[in-house]
């Protein structure tokens, strides 16, 4: 069953064009890793899926789950199941981590037509998640992000999607800046969140999360468009070669 | 000298308090100072924010039935104090050992001589002259020294069925003595009370003092305020003014911290909507070495209201050793409300540590984005921001119930006030790009 489709997808950013006819199917059951240089619109495609303010669609379509994905505003696509993991997640001070959790559970619950969580299932099952993420329950009751180490940051976006369970997962580097222990539980939490029925895109630059997390398919993003897709073996391929192999073999 | 003064408005003038509190010859003196001075306006340099217009002609009178503190039920311990339409009507029953209230007109002579000490200097002082002039009710609260009174004394102000009024309070802290005050105003939304009210804090060595400052309801309430503070060795005050509507606030917080190890702290939230007019200046004194101070205001400003925060520190030559830290943080939630935020640091020791900041900003659009890429409605996920944003004032609180009572106060009014529509952010080329509803 088909989760994602783009259609010769062009977005800019003010009147810079980055994404310039993005074609990508992304079906339930599936992982796909799309890697690139620096500069090659791969942030821009998460922002664009997630409906960011200043990013403006120009041309193509994204469909999720048959229904138009670009209509939506940025709640409404999180609600559907769309859920993006940050390459920076910002800092909210005065907004504690479990309220936000609970308000986000909650808007989901909402949108399938269900009522509150009940407190305490729901904490017992935070505490359960946050353990599992390798995190203190003090980071529970901290603002959000709030004075986090960047891999307690990235730890935070995994328990997120964790509680939410979001049918297509779309993670915008989120190993970058991680070390191996942390990478390690990282990676645990992503494979924990494969499932027949749902898909994940991790966006990232390095090779390294992808022997944790083995991809189904590899693609490689430059200049705006996919320039090159095959299995993971295309990934190990990027590794020893470089990117100026695979970019001047495939122009 | 002053070539154009207005006048002060005839009815004020007019205004003969029945039994004046004040001793006689201060009475008089304030009485040629307000007939000299008129009211405070724009051109006084204190005033430049505040316009006081609206105080030329009388309020119309309003006579709702005073409604029950919700504080009452919060603080079930408190000692419960109250005054109607600026008149007193209600003493606690019992005090505890080492406390006394009366009413000021019952106090001893030195106590009201005590009570009416600072004097006006010139015009930007009028509201205090015009006090002194006509205050004709009030209370003296006397705590004996090596007194910890564990319950609140609270100050329930029903600003309704009057008018006018103009109140004097004087607080006497002796010393290694500990004491929480809590003021709260508050009014029906049609009550129009101007109360001008001052009240004087006497402090004595090493004694502990927490006032709390709580504007309600009341978006036609017009309250001006000035309370005086002299801190001595070791003494410790802690000011919280937390006010959450009024037609015109103003207070003036001014402490003088005179002896060495006392120590200052100034907390402040203002949540200005609609056409209010919420506005705070402190004036804080560092006169003696190795004394601190730390002072965090935040106003978060709607609508068309206007929030105004002026913090002076002033530190004297031989204040050295001091530490100051002021910080003024301020959210504008719409593009026609204003924020004018001002700290004012007059150093002359050379030995000090002072830092002071002042930030105006829109609600961030990278964590209203976070959010809302969570599912969390626009709205709510506003509310979140605003929220958190007043939560680092409301932390400051010593008493978590009625810290926890005015973040479910807050959570209230936003979830009442900001409608809660689909505003989509992006669209397909070709299409208009609505209007966003946050400003950025």
């Amino acid at each position: 069953m088909k989760l994602l489709d783009i259609h010769n997808l062009h977005a800019k950013i003010g009147e810079k064009p980055i994404l310039r006819g993005i074609n990508l199917t992304v079906n339930a059951g599936e992982v796909h890793a799309i890697m690139g240089p620096n500069g090659s619109g791969k942030s821009t495609l998460c922002q664009v899926l997630g409906g960011r303010e200043g990013y403006e669609v120009t041309e193509g379509s994204v469909h999720f789950e048959g229904q138009d994905l670009l209509e939506r505003s940025t709640e409404e696509r999180a609600t559907a199941g769309l859920l993006l993991g940050f390459q920076h997640p910002v800092e909210i001070p005065g907004v504690k981590n479990i309220y936000l959790l609970k308000e986000a559970l909650n808007a989901q619950r909402a949108a399938q037509g269900l009522s509150e969580v009940d407190t305490f299932a729901f904490m017992k099952q935070v505490r359960e998640l946050t353990k599992s993420m390798g995190m203190d329950d003090a980071f529970l009751h901290r603002g959000v992000n709030d004075g986090f180490s960047g891999g307690e940051k990235k730890r935070n976006e995994i328990l997120q999607m964790l509680l939410l369970q979001p049918k297509l997962a779309l993670l915008d580097e989120t190993d970058s800046g991680l070390d191996i222990d942390a990478l390690k539980i990282v990676s645990e939490g992503i494979n924990r969140l494969r499932g027949s029925d749902r898909g994940i895109v991790l966006v990232t630059h390095y090779q390294r999360l992808l022997s944790y997390v083995e991809p189904d398919f590899v693609h490689i993003l430059y200049q705006g468009r996919i320039i090159k897709s095959g299995d993971k073996s295309l990934a190990l391929q990027l590794e020893a070669e470089g990117y100026q192999d695979i970019l001047d073999a495939a122009s | 000298m002053n070539p154009t003064r207005a006048a002060l408005p005839q009815w004020l003038a007019d205004h003969a308090p029945a039994a004046p509190l004040a001793p006689a010859a201060l009475q008089q003196v304030a009485r040629e100072q307000i007939h000299a001075w008129g009211l405070p306006s724009v051109r006084d340099e204190e005033w430049r924010w505040t316009n006081l217009r609206a105080l030329n002609q009388p309020a119309p009178l309003t006579s709702a039935a005073p409604a029950v503190s919700p504080l009452m039920a919060l603080l079930p311990d408190a000692l419960f104090i109250r005054f109607i339409g600026g008149k007193l009507s209600e003493l606690p029953e019992h005090c505890p050992p080492g406390l006394h209230i009366s009413r000021l007109s019952d106090a001893a002579p030195d106590a009201r001589q005590a009570a009416f000490a600072p004097v006006a200097a010139n015009a930007n002082d009028a509201l205090l002259a015009l006090n002194t002039a006509h205050a004709d009710d009030g209370l003296l609260i006397e705590i004996a020294p090596h007194t910890e009174l564990s319950a609140p004394i609270l100050i329930d102000w029903q600003d309704e069925a009057a008018a006018y009024a103009a109140t004097r309070v004087l607080v006497r802290v002796g010393a290694h003595s500990r004491a929480t005050v809590i003021e709260t105003a508050q009014a029906a939304d049609t009550a129009a009370l101007w109360r001008n009210s001052v009240m004087v804090i006497e402090q004595a060595e090493n004694s502990a003092f927490t006032h709390i400052g709580l504007g309600l309801d009341g978006a036609a309430r017009r309250l001006t305020d000035r309370q005086f503070v002299r801190l001595p060795r070791d003494a410790r005050f802690t000011s919280i003014n937390l006010q959450f509507g009024g037609q015109l606030v103003r207070r003036e917080i001014e402490v003088d911290i005179r002896d060495t190890g006392a120590h200052c702290n100034l907390f402040g939230l203002m949540m200005p909507r609609g056409k209010q007019v919420l506005d705070t200046h402190t004036r804080l004194t560092h006169g003696a070495a190795h004394t601190t101070s730390d002072e965090r205001y935040q106003i978060i400003a709607d609508d068309s209201a206007r929030g105004i925060f002026k913090g002076r520190i002033l530190v004297a030559q031989d204040a050295q050793k001091i530490q100051a830290y002021q910080n003024s943080r301020n959210l504008l939630l719409s593009p026609t409300a204003e924020i004018d935020t001002k700290p004012e640091l007059e150093i002359y020791a050379d030995d000090v540590k002072c830092s002071h900041g002042a930030t105006i900003g829109r609600l961030n659009p990278e964590a209203l984005y976070y959010l809302t890429s969570r599912g969390i409605p626009t709205a709510r996920a506003r509310a979140l921001l605003i929220q958190g944003f007043a939560q680092e004032i409301l932390d400051l609180l010593p008493l978590p119930a009625l810290a926890e009572w005015l973040a479910e106060r807050i959570t209230q009014t936003l979830s009442q006030e900001i409608p809660a529509q689909e505003v989509p952010v992006q669209k397909v080329a070709g299409q208009e790009v609505p209007a966003q509803e946050t400003p950025q």
